[in-house]
């Protein structure tokens, strides 16, 4: 029971990631909001870190310098997240998101890029997919 | 048109972004993974912001106080994505955080909270969010393979 008001309230925090940085994008431009609330998210998790031991930091050097970098996509992420809001509204914008995050990882999959085991796409991911689709088309009519 | 394209374009990247953070986790673990991605995330917005607006990056004309606070929701989804991994599969906690995504953010835009602006709520429309989820949950559920554990955190 515990675990699923967790989950429910990380998604509520990853939608309301977006709106703030909307709101605050609305205010002072788009790339600054996203500077500032990564700069101050970044020093908050430096504390949490140095609180739980920050020993870890070498086994950076243990993974591909590639997969080190994903950090950065999150400038890209958040300025089309805002763009998308201001433009569609959040739930349209959420919804395509949630299509290709997943229609992307089963891409994924398929292929086996970034050393994923590779398996077959399966009917149940088509289906998936092809409803949430669908979904969008209810929500905009 | 183009908001759609930067829906899709952002969920690509949150898709790869959530593998490659998933391999630096299975090492480093949870805080020092979040720190580094959350400073790269920091360096690569004032970087191409920089590049774009030059010394206008910095002019925050009309900064409001609780605009720094706002990065505290970004440590809120590290810590309560955590918590839910530890109690639930990867597969189940991922499909419970994606239907709260999409029903928050109906209910945010049918109140039009935060100087977003309202978009009235119809009944087609949660129709469509229920669909959706239903879409989510087939996806995740449906086929009994077994599934690696990097991919079924993305």
């Amino acid at each position: 029971m515990k675990g699923i008001l967790f989950a429910i309230l990380g998604g509520a925090c990853i939608t309301l990631q977006g709106i703030a940085n909307t709101r605050i994008s609305g205010s002072i431009g788009t790339w600054q909001a996203a500077t500032l609330t990564q700069f101050t998210g970044f020093i908050v998790a430096l504390i949490i870190l140095m609180c739980v031991g920050a020993g870890k930091w070498r086994e950076f050097q243990q993974v591909k310098p590639l997969y080190l970098a994903g950090g950065s996509f999150a400038a890209i992420i958040i300025f089309s997240n805002v763009t998308a809001i201001q433009q569609i509204g959040v739930t349209l914008m959420v919804s395509m998101l949630l299509i290709a995050q997943l229609g992307m990882t089963v891409i994924m999959e398929t292929n086996g890029f970034f050393g994923l085991k590779k398996q077959k796409i399966s009917g149940a991911q088509l289906i998936g997919i092809g409803m949430m689709i669908s979904g969008v088309f209810l929500l905009k009519g | 048109m183009t908001g759609i394209l930067f829906s899709l374009m952002a969920g690509s990247l949150v898709s790869i972004q959530a593998i490659f953070n998933s391999k630096v986790n299975e090492r480093a673990g949870t805080w020092a993974t979040t720190t580094l991605v959350l400073g790269l995330g920091f360096l690569a917005s004032l970087t191409i912001g920089f590049i774009l607006e030059g010394k206008q990056l910095f002019a925050w004309q009309e900064m409001q106080p609780w605009f720094w606070f706002s990065g505290l929701i970004g440590v809120g989804v590290v810590m309560s994505l955590v918590q839910a991994m530890k109690r639930l599969s990867p597969t189940i906690a991922i499909a419970i955080v994606m239907t709260s995504e999409v029903l928050f953010a109906l209910l945010w835009d049918s109140l039009g909270w935060m100087g977003l602006e309202q978009v009235p709520f119809t009944i087609n429309k949660l129709l469509g969010v229920l669909v959706i989820i239903g879409g989510i949950f087939v996806l995740k559920f449906g086929g009994k393979r077994e599934r690696q554990k990097v991919s079924e955190a993305a």
